[in-house]
């Protein structure tokens, strides 16, 4: 007991009850739209340095797009629309995972666009002078450069996506968040609950922050 | 070998280079020279069409390099190029760095073209530093690698960027060496370069641009000799006093 707060019902049964499934969730959904957002987002990314306007007009567009909705307002329209152009709701869950993963790709695709530009044109030009293809000098000279180069702020991308997750309440997926709130109403204790929940976000974003911090003075070294 | 032929280039309006011919024959080692923003690094990109350019000729090797249908890539990869800084892949090693190009171009086996980049770090006498990255070695010694690893694909021919101008005094020799050799065993090379004395040593022509144009082409003697042009007198005057 804390004042009036009564924290005994956070044991371990409460875990593996209610958090581990959203827990589990929350995660995946992290790591599904990290993987598919730096891809798609790269593809963005290189389609907007092509110089060609074909290819550089509409990712630009898409990317602006993106950024500038509310993600919260993306996840409930793609969840709404969705079940009216195929004729069935495809699941909170997969929803919020292909929403998050184009969203994101909008962010990482700026991120990427900054890494490709920090290699400098020398790098390109000695790749075609060693008669690498476009391509080639692309996925084996340039995106590892600009990737190693952006690592610490892909990953600081990736804990605001991480915090950004909790926003598929909107649409009633079972993530992190979620879990806290059934329990809270489970054992009725919704404050403590959420107040738990903000520990638990805290703890985990704060200590991934720490590992990026340490990252990049390493980066910083090698290079 | 490589045949330059009225080659004139523009960004936007600003004529970079006018008119420009020359030539330079297999075996063939040619010093091209000139004031700063006189277009030499612009020409010899035109060379291997790391730039485009909008009017003229560049044929190498009865290749045409603006022609359309020409597959850039695989002649570029008979085409040897020296930067001049470096540019050596930063995020791999020295190693390979050397095999790339060859496994990735010329389909060597990763093992044959290991072999052949040993081989050639040998010949610049970095052995040692196989599997060390670019940022450990000093200017000198990556500008080495960067000449080996051009030579790593068996080039027809080599261009080089001023390979030794962004280097410390006491390193250009050791680079200077390396392209002495290399022209020495017949190599056909176009440099853009100041040093005069590699010049003197190896070179059987010299080209000397100001303003996007070849003022002078004329034989290693003749241009130490006489040079005919103002602009030339000039610019030697200015260089040779360091
Ligand atoms: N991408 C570009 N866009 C516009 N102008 C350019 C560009 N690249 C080069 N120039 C101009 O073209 C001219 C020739 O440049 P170039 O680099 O070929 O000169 P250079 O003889 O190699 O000079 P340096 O000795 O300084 O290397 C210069 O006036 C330069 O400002
Ligand atoms: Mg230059």
């Amino acid at each position: 007991m804390i004042g009036n707060l009564d924290l005994s019902f956070f044991n371990w049964e409460l875990v593996s009850n209610f958090l581990a499934k959203g827990f589990y969730f929350s995660i995946q959904l992290t790591l599904i739209a990290m993987a598919g957002g730096i891809v798609f987002g790269t593809a963005l990314a290189l389609c907007r340095l092509s110089g060609r306007p074909w290819l550089a007009l509409p990712a630009a567009t898409y990317v602006n797009t993106m950024r500038s909705i509310p993600l919260v307002m993306v996840i409930l329209w793609f969840f709404l629309l969705i079940p009216l152009l195929i004729g069935r709701s495809m699941g909170a869950e997969l929803s919020a995972i292909i929403t998050f993963t184009l969203f994101e790709a909008a962010y990482y695709s700026e991120i990427m666009r900054a890494g490709i530009q920090s290699v400098a044109r020398g790098q390109v030009y000695a790749g075609y002078a060693l008669g690498l293809t476009y391509g080639q000098t692309m996925r084996l000279i340039v995106l590892p450069q600009a990737f190693r180069n952006m690592l610490p702020v892909l990953l600081t991308q990736t804990i605001i996506l991480f915090q950004d997750t909790s926003l598929v309440y909107a649409i009633g997926a079972y993530d992190l968040l979620k879990g806290f709130e059934v329990a809270g109403k489970n054992f009725n204790r919704p404050v403590e609950a959420y107040l738990l929940a903000a520990v638990v976000y805290f703890v985990i974003c704060f200590s991934l922050s720490s590992v990026v911090k340490k990252l990049q003075t390493r980066i910083a070294i090698i290079r | 070998m490589i045949e330059i032929k009225n080659v004139s280039k523009w960004y936007g309006s600003f004529q970079v280079l006018t008119k420009c011919s020359t030539s330079v024959k297999k075996g063939e080692v040619v010093v091209v020279c000139g004031p700063s923003g006189s277009g030499k690094s612009t020409l010899i990109k035109c060379v291997n069409a790391l730039e485009p350019f909008q009017e003229g000729e560049v044929v190498i090797d009865g290749t045409s390099v603006g022609a359309a249908g020409t597959d850039l890539p695989r002649l570029r990869s008979k085409v040897g190029m020296v930067f001049q800084h470096f540019e050596l892949f930063p995020h791999l090693s020295i190693i390979e760095n050397l095999t790339l190009a060859q496994v990735k171009v010329l389909n060597r086996s990763a093992e044959a073209a290991r072999d052949k980049g040993l081989a050639l770090l040998e010949r610049v006498g970095l052995t040692a530093h196989a599997d060390k990255f670019p940022g450990q070695l000093s200017g000198g010694q990556q500008q080495r690698v960067a000449i080996a690893r051009a030579l790593a694909m068996d080039p027809m021919c080599m261009l080089f960027d001023e390979p030794t101008s962004a280097l410390d005094p006491e390193m250009i020799n050791e680079v200077l060496d390396v392209m002495v050799q290399l022209a020495q065993e017949g190599m056909t090379m176009m440099c853009v370069t100041h040093e005069m004395g590699f010049a003197r040593k190896v070179a059987h022509r010299v080209i000397f641009m100001d303003k996007g144009e070849i003022v002078e082409d004329a034989t290693k003697d003749d241009f130490f000799g006489k040079p005919r042009s103002e602009r030339a007198v000039q610019f030697l005057s200015k260089i040779l006093q360091h």
